[in-house]
């Protein structure tokens, strides 16, 4: 019995690294999985073929090639918004687990921004603000750090109850080199774990604006993707693959760092943001 | 009541954001309040929406004019459609009311039977199959799902509409007074199916995980143990000793899901064509009509807050602890 739970993080490893290994690959190399480039035209609406296995699109661009390169910006945009959103929890996180105001004022804004609805939150301010790449991520971001900080908080609150943590401070180190030295060492794997999720729910809700029209146009991710696909009528020329295919990506994309979360001790972690 | 607290203060927070948003961005607040760009219009139109919109005045006075505008129920105004923004949105909110409140009471039901069913079987088979369905389904992001349900249901087979609440001809028909009130009804029922399906399969996977893992935790402690050495029947521990002990977060749950379950909703309108509020915040963001987005975000704010009110409410009312826990901490 002990030793399975950890036989069966390491097969979800093993696969979500093997899925994200994929992503990354057409991120980096799309010249691998489609001899055309992006906007290399051919007729209009075609069905799937040997040369175009998921046929192509209303302006005739092949949909695999617009698939594979739609990984990067899906990726970069999902990264980028999950990286700014740990740094925001992990401070939110450590600054909350103290005493004093501070600590009250953060714990309030957590409070605070756990409630806020997302969705009609960040189109009303992406629309005020603009969609372009980098402004969409921070927003992104600024919505999803909650789950961070809540984590790290109490990952925190717990590291400090330690002996060790007593004895370093009686032994008379500064506060700034437990929280670097012994403390960050700690939370590593709580940080792993949010990262891991936070990079799944940022992708998720980049995908569902960019569905909606709100994304970075000139960064067309696989929602901008099924967006189009929809709009200019893939229902009615029976393109159900131009429609499926970037949801099941964005599916498997999200499998793939959730399985990898998995291992990483976020087993009891809910994604129920 | 913590939580209630917080709602009140998240509440208060979005109305704040609300009023600076327009005066705190680059460029001129009568652009983005009157909805029109500053170079379409001429200088004597600027003048008049600025003073119509009292930016001229100081901005303590602003607030209290716009304090007012949420005071008499108006909202502001939207000078793209002509029409007050709280008008605007009433017309819609029945239509996103029909697709969500339906989808939460599924999803909670379902979400509370297959989690409590999973967590205190655990590693049963139900268990490992409800925990795999709720994370492959988690995965699946809201709007995929929806399509895909449309592709099947209405395109592959044509077994149900793909778009708005009615068909046109029972609308027209129901107007006329053809129609009975209940082949109107049918026909009402299978139009949201698809919606609410597509809104439910969104919302229930974080639900069911949530549930399985509090019934699972309880699951493991003593009182439950002891229950069971006395030879108590599964369902009656399930029901009257776990149940009563994973209410609470439960509840608390269902509350905080209301702005998502609305942020759902205006997803799956887009898709499926229905005219609620999702519609016409889309609508709202093309046409570049900021007094009406800030007027639905209130709105969503509003239900929110109503809705953590309201948990917090049934909270205390199911467990008497928590009143008085709450009190004195």
């Amino acid at each position: 019995m002990a030793d399975k739970p950890i036989r069966r993080g390491t097969v979800s490893f093993a696969l979500g690294t093997a899925l994200l290994a994929l992503f990354a690959a057409a991120a980096f190399f799309p010249g691998i999985f489609t001899p055309w480039g992006r906007k290399e035209l051919f007729g209009l609406w075609e069905a799937p073929s040997a040369l175009h296995p998921l046929g192509t699109n209303y302006l005739g661009y092949d949909v695999l090639a617009e698939l594979v390169y739609g990984a990067r910006d899906t990726v970069v945009i999902g990264l980028l918004s999950s990286v700014i959103s740990l740094a925001l929890g992990a401070a939110a996180g450590v600054i909350s687990a103290g005493e004093g105001r501070a600590a009250a004022l953060f714990s309030w804004i957590t409070q605070l921004f756990i409630m806020l609805p997302r969705l009609v939150s960040l189109i009303v301010l992406s629309a005020f603000w603009g969609s372009e790449r980098a402004k969409l991520a921070l927003l992104i971001a600024l919505f999803s750090w909650t789950g961070t900080a809540r984590a790290v908080r109490a990952q925190v609150r717990h590291l400090k109850a330690q002996p060790f943590a007593e004895a370093l401070e009686l032994l008379g180190y500064s506060r700034a080199r437990i929280a670097l030295r012994h403390m960050l060492p700690n939370l590593s794997g709580v940080l792993l774990s949010r990262f891991l999720l936070s990079v799944n729910s940022c992708i998720m809700m980049e995908s569902t604006l960019s569905f909606l029209g709100m994304g970075d146009i000139y960064h067309p991710t696989w929602g901008t993707m099924m967006n189009l696909a929809y709009r200019r009528g893939a229902f009615i020329r029976r393109a159900y693959l131009y429609l499926m295919a970037p949801g099941a990506c964005v599916m498997l994309l999200s499998l793939a760092f959730y399985l990898m979360s998995v291992r990483a001790g976020a087993r009891k972690e809910i994604i129920s943001q | 009541m913590k939580n209630t607290a917080a709602a009140l203060l998240c509440f208060a927070a979005v109305m704040i954001l609300n009023f600076a948003l327009p005066r705190m961005l680059p460029g001129d607040p009568v652009a983005y309040l009157s909805g029109f760009a500053e170079e379409d219009m001429t200088a004597a139109q600027v003048e008049r929406y600025r003073s119509a919109l009292h930016l001229d005045e100081p901005v303590l006075k602003q607030f209290g004019y716009y304090l007012g505008s949420i005071a008499d129920g108006s909202l502001g105004y939207s000078f793209k459609k002509e029409e007050s923004v709280s008008s605007l949105i009433a017309s819609r909110i029945p239509a996103t009311l029909q697709i969500a409140l339906p989808a939460l009471v599924i999803s909670s039901a379902l979400g509370l039977y297959l989690g409590l069913a999973a967590g205190s079987r655990r590693d049963s088979a139900l268990d490992r199959t409800v925990n795999a369905a709720s994370i492959a389904l988690n995965a699946v992001p809201g709007f995929a799902a929806a399509l895909g349900l449309m592709l099947f249901f209405c395109f592959r087979h044509r077994w149900l509409p793909y778009s708005g609440l009615n068909s046109p001809e029972i609308a027209a028909a129901a107007a006329a007074g053809r129609v009975s009130a209940a082949a109107f009804l049918a026909d009402r029922v299978r139009h949201l199916a698809l919606p609410v399906t597509a809104l439910t399969l969104g919302i229930l996977p974080s639900r069911c995980l949530l549930v399985r893992n509090t019934a699972a935790e309880e699951n493991g402690k003593k009182y439950v143990l002891y229950a069971r050495q006395r030879g108590l029947a599964p369902g009656i521990i399930r029901r009257s000793y776990i149940l009563k002990n994973i209410a609470q977060p439960f509840i608390v749950m269902t509350g905080l899901s209301v702005g998502s379950c609305v942020g759902g909703s205006l997803v799956v309108e887009n898709i499926f064509s229905i005219n609620g509020m999702g519609r016409l915040l889309t609508d709202a963001v093309y046409t570049l009509d900021y007094p009406l987005m800030q007027g639905i975000l209130f709105v969503t704010a509003g239900a929110m807050t109503a809705a953590i009110i309201v948990s917090d409410i049934v909270c205390a009312l199911a467990d008497p602890m928590a009143g008085r826990r709450n009190s004195d901490g």
